[in-house]
């Protein structure tokens, strides 16, 4: 329209935009399904990021069934870093979404109950297979078994270093 | 987001940067055969990964593609008489043979030896598919020539296109992968375009407007699939492969033929938007070429004589607001391809991508960009040929198809996703 007074994308024009920040601190829960997967996101917790906090799901493992966990009432325990032991509920309905990390081939059934409270909060749920020494495709397919029902996306990552990549372009850093 | 230095490594494919030199390890497209008709025809202006040169088919019918500009005072050879196995400057008459050799410098005697010293940078141009192919890194590291389906299939059965885009080439092979826009942007065109209409398989895309996705790092690049519910405790999957550094083809539609895209730099302010259609075992009907040549499914219609579009940004694309009011398109620009590039031209010549806020569903372009930088660093760093340079990767198919919801797509569509002379595609 004539009486506009910006017009189609020169390099010029580019320079126009505005530089204003448009978007707030993200906050994801970056959780290790698995022993192998825990040791991982331990090693990249430690870049520090101020829009990720970083979990072990280990202690799911205390429980009987996982895979019967969706009894409506969704109680679990998260392990930070540092040991602590914090409630699954109350971590997911504060973030904007979670990412859930396991390891090709590791038991990755403790995505049931985090895909359970993801759902009850309306968050999305990112699911990553990286992959360890040995592995087959077989160990990839048991791994996207488990996660598969459950992701809003699902990646097969050949390299570990995908993980903080990921990360960077979600602005968690 | 990326960082600005991220954005400035992977955007600009100038000599001697990284991305450049990435680019220069492959067989490139870089003209129809159409625009080099018949030997001694006129010659071409070419761009590409921001350096200027000349094609032409000489009497023989040899092709050569060659530094622009004559190397005795400068003036572009484009004027060239392109006459007697030669393009010959029509300033002082100075002749070059389609490897850059200077055959004639008509000031100086023959015997002098002098044309035999001058010779401009040339790259090998090939003839394959339609389509004239270059490779333009050193000839140490040159390739094996491309066969990708559509180019290896007879003529008959494929039909390439090409259209200038106003935007560096990243964000418009961006739009290649980034299979969730399809269900906004592209909605109204399932219905109706000749190239798309009347498939099984659109009722999925139309019925589930939140597929989800899995995204697998493949040999040559990526495959990133979506899936959608359907019926009889089934998926509805979508597969689609890109191969490095800039292919990726568009999953079928019943039987309707193939296609897919390659994203050329011209510079880093433009790219060539090339599309193809093919089928793997039949001819393309009449009416199949005649809706491609009219600008439909992935093609778009271009001002005559050139492949420059018709609706573009100096016409904001011919914006139709009653159309998109209606819903008759989303966006109001008529054409799948259009409508992808006012868009993507819109971001600015360069997607500045510190501004971007993605989310998980664009983990295939965040994948994307991570296995170009990685290659990238590594053939700096260590010299690895990079991932799409084996003529192996090339042989992918994209794949639409129905699984059991217990099958594992890996299996379920391993043989769909194989290039295989004869067979026909696997499509809903």
């Amino acid at each position: 329209m004539l009486s506009e007074s910006a017009r189609m994308s020169t390099a010029h024009e580019a320079g126009f935009r505005i530089q204003e920040p448009n978007s707030k601190q993200r906050s994801i829960k970056v959780i290790a399904l698995d022993p192998s997967s825990a040791v991982l996101v331990d090693q990249i917790a430690k870049d520090g990021w101020s829009g990720a906090s970083f979990f072990t799901s280990l202690s799911f493992a205390t429980q009987k069934n996982p895979d019967s966990a969706s009894d409506g009432s969704v109680q679990a325990w998260l392990n930070d870093l540092a040991g602590r032991a914090l409630d699954l509920m109350s971590e997911v309905s504060t973030c904007d979404f979670v990412v859930v990390v396991t390891c090709a081939g590791e038991d990755a059934r403790a995505v049931t109950i985090i895909a359970d409270a993801c759902a009850l909060y309306h968050k999305s749920l990112v699911s990553l297979v990286v992959p360890q020494e040995g592995m087959s495709e077989q160990d990839v397919e048991i791994s996207l078994k488990h996660l598969r029902p459950h992701s809003r996306m699902l990646v097969v990552a050949q390299g570990i270093d995908y993980i903080e990549v990921m990360l960077s372009a979600l602005r968690a850093g | 987001m990326l960082k600005k230095e991220q954005n400035d490594y992977i955007t600009q494919t100038g000599p001697g940067t990284p991305m450049g030199e990435l680019f220069r390890c492959y067989w490139l497209p870089v003209l129809l055969s159409e625009e080099l008709p018949e030997p001694d025809c006129p010659p071409v202006r070419v761009k590409i990964l921001s350096e200027r040169m000349v094609a032409f088919r000489d009497t023989e019918g040899k092709l050569g593609l060659i530094d622009e500009f004559c190397a005795h005072r400068g003036p572009s050879l484009w004027f060239g008489r392109n006459e007697e196995c030669g393009l010959r400057c029509p300033y002082h008459g100075w002749k070059f043979d389609v490897n850059g050799q200077c055959v004639e410098v008509p000031s100086e005697p023959v015997e002098s030896g002098y044309a035999k010293k001058i010779k401009l940078k040339s790259y090998p141009l090939i003839e394959k598919g339609g389509v004239l192919w270059t490779y333009m890194g050193p000839p140490e590291r040159r390739p094996p020539e491309p066969e990708y389906e559509f180019c290896a299939v007879p003529l008959k059965q494929t039909y390439s296109s090409k259209r200038l885009q106003e935007c560096n080439w990243l964000q418009a092979m961006e739009g290649g992968i980034d299979s969730s826009h399809v269900s906004f942007l592209h909605r109204g065109d399932l219905h109706n375009d000749p190239l798309f209409k009347g498939a099984a398989g659109n009722k999925y895309n139309l019925g589930d407007l939140s597929p989800v996705f899995e995204v697998v790092e493949s040999p040559g690049g990526l495959l990133i699939g979506a899936r959608r519910n359907a019926e009889d405790d089934q998926y509805y999957w979508r597969i689609t492969p890109f191969v490095m550094p800039c292919y990726t083809g568009v999953p079928p539609r019943g039987d309707h033929p193939m296609h897919g895209h390659f994203w050329v730099p011209i510079d880093d302010h433009s790219c060539w938007a090339w599309s193809y259609d093919y089928h793997p075992t039949r001819d393309l009907t009449d009416d199949e070429v005649a809706a491609m040549k009219d600008g439909k499914g992935v093609h778009v219609k271009n001002i005559p004589g050139t492949y420059i579009p018709l609706a573009n940004k100096t016409n904001d694309y011919l914006m139709d607001r009653a159309a998109q009011k209606a819903g008759r398109t989303f966006s109001g620009i008529a054409g799948i391809g259009m409508q992808d590039a006012s868009l993507q031209e819109s971001m600015g010549p360069v997607c500045d991508r510190t501004k971007e806020n993605l989310v998980g569903t664009d983990n295939g372009i965040i994948m994307a960009r991570h296995r170009l930088m990685r290659a990238a660093k590594a053939l700096a760093e260590k010299g690895t040929i990079p991932p799409g340079v084996d003529v192996e990767h090339h042989k992918v198919r994209q794949a639409a198809l129905l699984l059991k919801r217990d099958v594992p797509y890996a299996e379920g569509a391993k043989e769909a996703l194989k290039a295989k002379k004869g067979v026909r595609q696997t499509s809903v």
